[in-house]
């Protein structure tokens, strides 16, 4: 079986993964909420978007896995170009994992059934190799004692957790993250960053839409600032923290700091 | 907590202060002396001869008499599918619950069926051998309850998955054994009356309506503009006409709607608007379970790369059934009850052979007795219902355990 993903899978470190150019997008009571985006990301990458509310920036991650459309431009995701073919929308969607700030677990499904439903299902492989691997993966995030509860009985922290770990069992190449730590209390923002940041080192491409200005400097490669629709600046995190070259990164950094 | 006697207990909590002790030597006063008034009038004035001599008519219509072994043994059948299934999903340990072979609700569930069974055939003074057919058809289910919740661990769980698969087979069977076919004699549905035609409307109407109506509302919330709008007209349509309307509609056009054959009789075709008419209103139903759903759910499945139909069928749709069951139960309630309008259009159900009973001169002016008898059938059936919806709706609720850690 190859698919187009698999087509690319031999693809050298640095590779591009992302590719959007010129996206726009109008939702439907007219507001132009995309106003021409372009964004690279490669292979091994994690690019933290920031930017003010209302600036487009969940937008535009949405639009990577075909969640939100667009009307112009184009985006290439991991050698898949996203159209109007449905088929091509699921074939993405395999290989990018999203986190949610709602973490938007399943709560009619335990936490292991949480993680195995979508690789039994859509990759179709057999329940107990799935289901070690989702018990491995859930130590990996320090919840596999919580396996077999639902996710209503879980922290916040744990739920988030549990989510990232979800969107891992389905071996993705790309994951987003949309405001992962954004709805959580803040005790917790801390155990869901340290996975994240495990998740970097091991070298995933990363896409993290985060208000968390620490985890920006010490995991981002590119921070990405983004406000009515549109990239500002994108820059390594030193220079765009210490330095930044524009009057609204200077205004967005003065109003977080 | 301490626990009281039970005279103190109901001190507390009828004669708490002066008003409350008031009103409820009000109530029961008046409850006793309604209650006296039934007790006597069902003792002594009522003749239940008219019952007593149409037992038979009132359960089955004009059902050959030759004929009627088939839905005993429909009945018993169908009592020990019910004595398996409940014990299966009662008595059998959960992750999180001990074992327990009959908890407390199981035990009164108990009581009140051997009671029914009991007391029922005796107060209707039916024949000794058809009260002894029902006690045994009981105490059968109530065995088959008992052993399934004994030893039902020791049945494999690849087996206990298909145990559910028992009702659509019982239900196909009990079409054949009621119609006949494969050997038996016929019987055609215009035989078919009282309480058995009733069932079997109801039934037939509530397991088609179910999938109709669900599919119905996911097209109203459809992306497709052709779908959203044709099950926006249909639902509209179908809500805005009333059953009896729709009825003698269908008796007069339903055979140039419906493929040749599906409706060949008035029978069929009653039960054919049964459950077109209901599935629009649990169509309303299951939309507001599905409205209830946050949208991040149906975007977190879709992102794993399920497809739309698994996304429904695994993530949205047991969490909006879930949502919507008490509303679709009530449909269900009134759609047994709305199979008494059958009667108006000449179909002999429970009403419709009450009615002929009642119309008999021999039986003139025992209608007291006749809609009594109807009236507490149709509540059995109607609680029966209310009751398994509950406990489904117990069982699907996963944040309802003992030890639930926060």
């Amino acid at each position: 079986m190859t698919s187009p993903a698999a087509a690319t899978s031999t693809t050298i470190a640095g590779a591009v993964m992302i590719e959007a150019q010129g996206v726009e997008k109008w939702y439907g009571n007219g507001y132009h909420a995309l106003r021409g985006v372009d964004l690279t990301v490669h292979q091994g990458e994690v690019v933290v978007i920031m930017g003010p509310s209302g600036s487009g920036k969940s937008t535009f991650l949405r639009t990577f896995n075909g969640l939100e459309e667009f009307q112009h431009g184009t985006i290439t995701v991991d050698g898949i170009t996203l159209g109007d073919d449905l088929r091509q929308i699921d074939a993405i969607r395999r290989e990018v994992g999203m986190v949610f700030q709602q973490f938007n677990l399943f709560p009619h499904l335990t936490v292991l059934e949480n993680l195995t439903l979508a690789p039994i299902k859509v990759r179709q492989r057999p329940q107990h190799q799935v289901e070690s691997q989702a018990l491995e993966l859930l130590e990996r995030v320090g919840i596999h004692e919580q396996a077999h509860k639902y996710p209503g009985q879980l922290s916040g922290g744990q739920q988030q957790r549990v989510a990232i770990a979800r969107s891992l069992c389905m071996e993705p190449r790309i994951m987003l993250f949309d405001e992962p730590t954004s709805a959580l209390d803040p005790e917790m923002v801390q155990e869901v960053l340290e996975v994240m940041r495990e998740l970097a080192k091991e070298g995933m491409t990363m896409v993290v839409v985060t208000h968390e200005v620490k985890f920006a400097r010490q995991v981002a490669s590119r921070v990405v600032l983004m406000a009515e629709g549109r990239v500002v600046e994108v820059a390594p995190p030193d220079q765009f923290f210490s330095n930044p070259q524009h009057e609204r990164s200077k205004q967005f950094l003065g109003q977080i700091a | 907590m301490v626990r009281q006697g039970p005279l103190r207990h109901l001190r507390r909590e009828l004669f708490a202060s002066r008003l409350d002790g008031l009103i409820s030597v009000g109530l029961i006063t008046a409850m006793a002396f309604l209650g006296l008034a039934l007790l006597r009038w069902a003792v002594v004035q009522a003749q239940w001869a008219v019952i007593q001599a149409n037992s038979t008519l009132l359960a089955v219509g004009r059902y050959p008499l030759d004929q009627q072994w088939r839905l005993w043994l429909l009945t018993t059948l169908l009592a020990l599918a019910s004595g398996l299934s409940w014990g299966l999903l009662r008595g059998l340990p959960r992750p999180d619950h001990p074992l327990r072979l009959w908890p407390r609700h199981d035990r009164i569930a108990v009581v009140l069926l051997v009671g029914l069974a009991v007391v029922l055939p005796l107060l209707l003074q039916l024949s000794l051998n058809i009260q002894m057919r029902w006690w045994c058809i009981t105490g059968l289910l109530v065995l088959c309850r008992w052993a399934a919740g004994r030893w039902g661990q020791a049945i494999p769980r690849p087996w206990r998955r298909w145990v559910p698969v028992i009702w659509p087979l019982l239900y196909g069977a009990g079409l054949v054994l009621i119609s006949g076919g494969l050997g038996l004699v016929r019987v055609a549905p215009s035989a078919w009356g009282g309480l058995l035609l009733t069932l079997l409307q109801a039934s037939f109407a509530i397991l088609l309506c179910f999938p109709l109506g669900v599919g119905l509302a996911l097209g109203r919330r459809s992306a497709l503009p052709l779908l959203r709008w044709g099950s926006v007209l249909y639902i509209e349509f179908i809500r805005g006409a009333p059953l009896i309307t729709l009825l003698f509609l269908g008796q007069n056009i339903l055979g140039f709607l419906l493929p040749g054959g599906l409706a060949p009789d008035r029978v069929w075709r009653a039960a054919w608007i049964l459950t077109f008419f209901a599935a629009a209103y649990v169509a309303e139903a299951v939309r507001s379970g599905l409205a209830a759903i946050p949208a991040g759910q149906l975007e977190a499945a879709r992102s794993l790369g399920l497809p739309l139909p698994q996304a429904l069928i695994h993530v949205v749709l047991p969490q909006a059934l879930k949502v919507a069951l008490p509303a679709i139960v009530g449909q269900f309630i009134s759609l047994l009850q709305d199979t008494t309008l059958l009667s108006l259009i000449g179909l002999l159900d429970l009403l419709g052979t009450a009615r002929t009973v009642m119309a008999n001169p021999a039986y003139l002016g025992k209608n007291a007795e006749v809609y009594l008898v109807l009236a507490v059938l149709f509540w059995c059936c109607c609680a029966a219902l209310g009751l398994g919806s509950r406990a489904l709706e117990t069982r699907l609720n996963p944040n309802h355990q003992p030890a639930a850690s926060r």
